[in-house]
């Protein structure tokens, strides 16, 4: 017998297939996931067929926001988990993942990361820390922030989270604590897409059905990145196989952008002139959908508010709309926004013939998130689903509510009815939400201050712009008391805590979040794999931290047991929220939490779990994920029953409406609303569409508002309908000739996740460089030679960087992807040595690492060096081959909050010139005293409220955290 | 029976390099090396430009060029198709790497063997598709069972138009492309600019196109914007062994020849120095064959697990025969048994020209290094293995005192050797190949192997030429020498040079 029949027939042995044949399946049936047997790869390598035993369990991913399905196979020998695989009882990832879903092992396992309670030893940012342990942190934190709240400091205690990965948990525990001390990442996100959105429709998101679109149009790069990368990429490329065109606008050439068939590389900040000039060419075709906006726009108040000429019927909507854009030609556009018209005649018809009902859209971050009034861009591009009749429809785009499902927690508190103007100014009325990246500059200009600031897997002074303005607040005691960053990993912030509390990734903790994949409602759960285990083996675990690896704890045990420190005796009214249900007195526990969400706030999860003999919370730890029953079509067209009517004890106003006495849609007083309002909405019930009462959407008017009645009353009535707001970047505003550009810092790679990724060692070996995209005919005419050193001069500051020539963006425009610049101050201990440089700071008065006092006044950044093979026990942390530790451009960018969305307007108007010889890699310098500047400059273009009826913010608007409505009087 | 393949789906891809990570995780893969990996491309001009993908993995080849040249057995065609490998049986030799035509596989720094896209055989064995297939969130990775008509591979492959990469490495290979740029597969059509790669440092270790010229240029039609390192795998040991073999081959061609011609009664020369030259050199290049093994202490595999249709095997018996008759030939000089001596004359000749010579077929079993594949390969290895031979005969004769026709013979040798390896060189530069040989030679002529091949050429054979003319027509033995020791070192560079140029052609 030959070795390779030996081989074949040795391993074939006594190894039962799956399946028959030669047939091959992607996961074992989940009937045997508790005890399932595969071989070991590395041992097949040497010829023997060693069985290994796992456990497979599941959870859902901590990278990107999608958090799709992850199934972790922990072996029943080592008792360590061996690698994650999807969940293919995931509703929305089915069983596949991006290359970050596996690389989590990575994060697992990482030598170098923060296994125990750190506290700080020395100066804030000096980088000594001792090991405590978790008594001592919790009566520590606990017992400072009970003192806050008995010395009626409410207001000084923050919360700061990056992407949060659950959706209801913390705002529980923020309710029941009092206090409106949310502070989120949204405006270095998507405040500008979210305003655009919420004008039309109140709900902020959208939820494109892109499977079954017959035109999927992108303004981002969903095949890559985004709200949600992998989820979505799937649909995308099911409706682009079964005959959809994909269009994707972006200046830059992205891999959406590769495989779309048309890519419109527009200049940044003209998307909204490109969706209006398409709006008025379906008009101008005849192809829209003229039932749909008969019923459901507020066409009514367009035509009584702008055109008192007309007679308000119908048919003047489509003569007063091409006079209201009869600029917005394909051939302006051409010129406006830098793409030939006939492309834009093209996808105009393409779109007319997705009428009715198949165009399904999507915006997010992109330009929305990059220009000064990028907030019409989702606006405008949501105008388009609206004449094609394509929302809530299949191959349509959805408001995300309808497609995501929030449960009630447990034990709901009662809202707080604080109002925090650190992060709700009063001069950002309509902000989605809050004003996050101006914390520091508000401490700084004597706004508050904050006794205790939590960062919770948020890295502000990598990720946010100005950096070294949040660098000197955090460093500054008498304006930060005390800042704990809660992270698994090491980042450029929590160098400057004073607690790193170190807390789990995707398989150490519980999370329960539900998000807008696809047409359809289901929630995640994310759980901590090696407590689940043990209990399968029959042990009780008391707190994760002791099963997760080394100490590293999850957030939500961490809260129960921080608010009973901070309440030891009930008296401030918050540890009773902290209380067992079943055994009022001691401490609630995750188990008893979950299973009574499961049991009483999750629609149709008791019977499916019943159907198998399982309690609600035993089928979530089975499955991981939940689909909850119902068709989500159309949700706006739901008839409204008389009953439905009467109970709510619904009232009809004049519009048709049906308004509810006692909600933000209905009162005299403000004090009679009482209680939760609806996260969105003003808590109407219906509206009259044509003599028939249906649920219509959560806007005042209840149906899509093409004219805006909030932005007229709100101090922007020039905003009142979609429009295109020339961005702070146009082009028209540079001077070529003298070198200025516009700078895109912000696109996405498909295989990082901002501060998460760097201790995923493949996912740094796969990217890690950070050249400057600048095309050809720029590099020629700025001087800039093949692989040349580049100077970016900002506002505030500059930047040095590597040039990469491409064909692949827009000449005029310049970008980096804002991955990359990851720092350490310390050779040994930081941001993991995967994608660290080692840095020294030099400030004005004085510096970090071996940085010192600088001479001219301003904050420097010089790379000692970029990365290099280092010790740990991990082998291949000497075989690290790259070098490249990138940039960390965003120091270099002021604050640029959008006066309406208060979104931080990512692009940059720099000048681009080849680098000074005294210049190297990586130099950064700022000049704070500049920023603050800038900052003020911004700040002069809002209108502050208060708005109608003396209020901070509109009722039915979104809001995190939303307080009582008696909070919202300024 | 099974014949499992993969299709991969281009136009539905969307090079997020899940797969790449997977398989990291799947088999514990180590930093710096792949098993599979998402090469990118970007064609055009703006705004007309695009980025293209190609996955690129083993493509368990039908006629696995790595099957046939692993010497011991560890790389094997498995009966459902696969090409799968046993790290026990693997003593690193790196063969494998330059016969493969696709870059699959690599040496584990780990494990020190070599390692490749095993199609996850040891998930296949339970039904399970490999993690890259299971993991793709577009499912563009298919993988299954071809002789199975209801597979969807099969389906596919019935319905729409495939590639596969290198097809005319005659290698049927087994993993098929739809809706992929030709150019995408193609490594020759495609560069890395000198500003490098999208968001990936550079290395020497990334493959590209080793030199520029105008008929290389014309050819590319894309930037290579993607890709993952792939060290060379034979480098200064290996060149050297060329020259070492050589020297041992042909000490006893020429004694050999000179024993024919009468001299066998030469003792000292003939009967002891030329078999002690010839077993030294032999024991050397032994001693940097084992050296270049990434498992040396494995070595004695090719004998213990030998798979005889690897050049490798053949070539170390034939080493080993060499070496048995050197050994008699010695043994008959030191006792001074001219009858061994003489009878050792023929067997030495052709064992001499066998050790010269069998790297040819050697480095024909290398489908992925086209360079090597020249008809000249053998005669050219003889040719050096002559002068190499005469060079180390002639370099120390002035301390024996030999007949003057001895020293003839071997001055003309050298002559001869050198002459033929001018002329065979000058052909093979000159003919017209493929574009991977044209590429090829183009690195070893006008690109980074340059200096070492015109020293090979002007110093090697050239100059040691002209002065063994002159040496062999005055008989002067000096001038023999100094021509002997410029011949060794031009061969040494040449060789070195024709090594790396020959792996410097792109695979992927």
């Amino acid at each position: 017998m030959s070795l390779r029949d030996e081989m074949t027939n040795a391993a074939r042995a006594d190894l039962e297939r799956l399946l028959p044949g030669s047939a091959l399946t992607n996961y074992p049936p989940i009937e045997k996931w508790q005890d399932w047997v595969e071989l070991d790869s590395k041992d097949w390598a040497h010829g023997k067929k060693t069985k290994r035993r796992f456990s497979l369990i599941p959870t859902t991913c901590f990278n990107c926001e999608a958090c799709c399905g992850l199934l972790a196979y922990v072996d029943k020998d080592t008792g360590e988990i061996q690698k994650f695989e999807g969940n293919p009882h995931h509703p929305a990832s089915r069983g596949r993942n991006c290359a970050k879903g596996p690389a989590t092992i990575n994060q697992v396992h990482d030598a170098d990361r923060i296994l125990y309670p750190l506290k700080r030893a020395g100066k804030r940012g000096e980088g000594k820390w001792e090991r405590i342990d978790w008594a001592q942190a919790l009566d520590e934190i606990g017992s400072r922030i009970g003192k806050a709240f008995r010395e009626g400091r409410r207001k000084e205690v923050m919360y700061h989270v990056g992407r949060p990965g659950d959706d209801s948990y913390m705002e529980r525990v923020l309710h029941a604590w009092g206090l409106d001390g949310h502070n989120s990442h949204t405006n270095i996100c998507s405040s500008g897409a979210r305003v655009g959105y919420a004008a039309w429709m109140g709900f902020d998101r959208p939820s494109g059905d892109h499977a079954n679109a017959k035109v999927i149009f992108l303004i981002s790069s969903h095949l890559e990145a985004g709200h949600y990368f992998n989820p979505h990429a799937q649909r995308i490329i099911e409706g682009k196989m079964r005959g959809a065109k994909v269009v994707c606008v972006d200046p830059r050439l992205s891999n959406t952008a590769s495989m779309s068939d048309y890519w419109l590389p527009v200049w940044p900040g003209t998307e909204a002139f490109l969706c209006l000039a398409i709006a008025r060419q379906l008009i101008v075709n005849g192809t829209w959908d003229r039932d749909f906006v008969r019923r459901w726009v507020n066409w009514d108040v367009f035509l009584r508010e702008t055109r008192p000429d007309l007679e308000c019927i119908f048919d003047n909507l489509a003569p007063a709309l091409l006079d209201l854009y009869a600029d917005y030609t394909p051939e302006k556009a051409e010129h406006i926004c830098g793409i030939d018209a006939r492309k834009i005649y093209e996808i105009a018809e393409h779109i007319g013939r997705a009428v009715p009902g198949r165009l399904s859209t999507h915006n997010w971050r992109a330009s929305a998130a990059g220009n000064e009034g990028g907030w019409q861009t989702s606006r405008t591009l949501f105008f388009l689903n609206v004449l094609t009749g394509s929302v809530g429809t299949e191959g349509g785009t959805s408001p995300n509510g309808w497609n995501k499902f929030i449960p009630v927690p447990p034990k709901n508190p009662h809202p707080h009815g604080d109002w925090n103007e650190l992060t709700w100014p009063k001069e950002y009325p309509l902000t989605h939400h809050e004003l996050s990246i101006l914390l520091p500059h508000f401490l700084k200009d004597g706004r508050g201050k904050l006794d205790t600031y939590f960062t919770r897997v948020y890295n502000p002074i990598w990720t946010n712009p100005d950096g070294f303005t949040w660098l000197e607040a955090l460093t500054n005691e008498d304006l930060v008391g005390c800042h704990v960053a809660l992270t698994p990993i090491w980042s450029e912030t929590a160098w400057f805590a004073d607690y790193v509390l170190p807390m789990g990734v995707a398989s150490e903790r519980h999370d329960v979040a539900s998000y807008e994949t696809h047409m359809g409602r289901w929630i995640g759960f994310r759980q901590p794999v090696m407590k689940v285990y043990a209990e399968q083996q029959g042990k009780t675990v008391g707190r994760t931290y002791e099963v997760n690896p080394g100490e590293v704890w999850e957030e939500h045990e961490f809260w129960i047991d921080l608010s009973w420190r901070i309440d030891p005796d009930g008296s401030l009214g918050i540890r009773e929220h902290f209380e067992s249900i079943k055994q009022p007195g001691t401490p609630l526990s995750i188990d008893e939490y979950y299973a009574h969400l499961f049991e009483h706030s999750v629609p149709g999860l008791p019977d499916a779990a019943a159907a198998e003999g399982l309690t609600p919370l035993a089928y979530m730890r089975k499955y991981g994920a939940f689909s909850l029953p119902g068709n989500q079509e159309r949700v706006h067209e739901k008839v409204v029953t008389p009953q439905e009517l009467e109970a709510a004890r619904a009232v009809r106003d004049p519009e048709g409406v049906y308004r509810v006495p006692g909600t933000a849609g209905m009162h005299s007083s403000i004090d009679e609303v009482n209680g939760h309002m609806p996260f969105i909405g003003d808590g109407s019930v219906g509206v009259d569409i044509e003599g028939e009462i249906k649920f219509g959407f959560p806007t005042p008017s209840r149906k899509l508002e093409l004219f805006s009645p909030t932005m007229r009353d709100w101090g922007w009535p020039e905003y009142a309908l979609p429009t295109w707001i020339p961005s702070h970047v146009h082009w028209e505003k540079l001077d070529f000739d003298a070198g200025e550009r516009i700078l895109v810092p912000t696109f996405r790679l498909p295989t990082l996740i901002h501060t998460r990724s760097a201790q995923a060692k493949w996912l740094a070996e796969l990217s890690h460089a950070h050249p400057l995209w600048i095309h050809p005919s720029d590099a020629e005419k700025l001087g800039i030679g093949v692989n040349g050193l580049v100077r970016v001069t900002t506002q505030t500051g500059y930047f040095v960087i590597k040039a990469w020539r491409t064909e692949g963006i827009r000449p005029g425009v310049v970008a980096a992807s804002h991955h990359m610049g990851r720092w350490r101050l310390d050779e040994k201990t930081g941001t993991p040595g995967w994608t660290a440089g080692v840095v020294s700071l030099s400030g004005p008065n004085g510096g970090f690492g071996s940085g010192g006092t600088s001479s001219d006044g301003q904050w420097h950044m010089r790379q000692e060096h970029g990365i290099q093979t280092f010790e740990s026990a991990d082998p291949d942390s000497q075989r690290v081959w790259w070098s490249d530790a990138g940039v960390h451009q965003n120091l270099t960018f002021p604050v640029q909050p959008d006066p309406i969305s208060g979104m931080h307007c990512w692009l940059q108007h720099v000048t681009v010139s080849p680098a000074r010889p005294e210049d190297r890699y990586g130099d950064i310098a700022v000049d704070t005293g500049r920023s603050m500047e800038v900052f003020h400059e911004w700040l002069a273009k809002t209108r502050p409220g208060p708005g109608p009826g003396g209020l901070r913010r509109p009722l039915h608007f979104a809001r995190p955290v939303k307080p009582l409505a008696s909070a919202y009087r300024a | 029976m099974a014949r499992y393949a993969f299709l991969i789906d281009h136009d539905t891809c969307i090079g997020c390099h899940a797969c790449t990570i997977a398989c990291k995780s799947e088999h514990d893969v180590p930093l710096g090396v792949n098993r599979t990996w998402v090469k990118y491309i970007e064609k055009g001009e703006f705004p007309d430009s695009r980025r293209f993908y190609s996955v690129n993995r083993c493509n368990h080849c039908e006629d696995a060029p790595c099957v046939s040249i692993c010497p011991t057995n560890a790389l094997f065609s498995r009966k459902d198709g696969i090409v799968d490998f046993n790290d026990s049986n693997c003593i690193g030799c790196k063969s494998c790497m330059n016969a493969c035509p696709y870059d699959a596989l690599y040496i584990n720094p780990e494990t020190q063997t070599a390692h490749k896209c095993n199609f996850c055989t040891h998930r296949v064995e339970l039904s399970l598709e490999p993690s890259c297939v299971v993991v793709c969130p577009t499912q563009s990775i298919i993988a299954g069972d071809i002789e199975d008509p209801n597979s969807k591979i099969s389906q596919m492959l019935g319905r729409y138009d495939t590639k596969v990469r290198a097809p005319e490495q005659g290698t049927k290979p087994h993993v098929f492309y739809k809706g992929v740029d030709e150019a995408a597969l193609d490594p020759m059509r495609t560069k890395i600019l000198e500003d490098g790669m999208i968001w990936a440092d550079t290395t020497k270790h990334h493959p590209t196109v080793p030199v520029s010229t105008p008929s290389i240029d014309k050819n590319i039609v894309a930037r290579t914007a993607y890709t993952t390192n792939h060290p060379m795998a034979w480098k200064g040991k290996v060149s050297s062994y060329l020259v070492t073999k050589g020297i041992a081959g042909g000490a006893l061609m020429v004694a050999g020849l000179l024993s024919l011609m009468g001299h066998s009664d030469e003792r000292a020369f003939v009967g002891v120095y030329a078999p002690t030259a010839a077993l030294f050199f032999a024991a050397v290049t032994g001693l940097l064959l084992i050296l270049d093994l990434k498992q040396p202490t494995r070595f004695h595999y090719i004998f213990t697990r030998p798979q005889w249709g690897s050049w490798l095997v053949k070539g170390s018996f034939i080493l080993l025969a060499m070496g048995l008759v050197g050994s008699l030939w010695w043994l008959g000089g030191v006792f001074d048994l001219s009858g061994l001596v003489r009878a050792m004359a023929v067997p030495g000749i052709i064992f001499g020209a066998g050790t010269a010579g069998y790297t040819a077929w050697l480095f024909a079993q290398c489908e992925g290094r086209d360079l090597w594949q020249t008809p000249l390969m053998l005669p050219v290895l003889l040719a050096q293995a002559v002068s190499a031979g005469a060079a180390a005969l002639i370099i120390p004769i002035a301390a024996f005192d030999v007949d003057p026709a001895v020293e003839n013979i071997v001055l003309w040798s050298l002559f001869g050797g050198l002459v033929a390896q001018a002329v065979l060189v000058a052909i093979e530069v000159t003919s017209h190949g493929s574009v991977s040989v044209e590429m090829a030679t183009a690195a070893m002529m006008r690109g980074e192997y340059r200096g070492r091949f015109w020293f090979g050429v002007t110093v090697g054979m050239v100059g040691a030429g002209a002065l063994a003319l002159v040496a062999a027509a005055q008989g002067n033995i000096a001038l023999g020498a100094v021509a002997g020791v410029m011949a060794l070192a031009g061969l040494g560079a040449y060789e070195d040079a024709f090594v790396r140029a020959g792996q410097s052609v792109p695979l992927s």
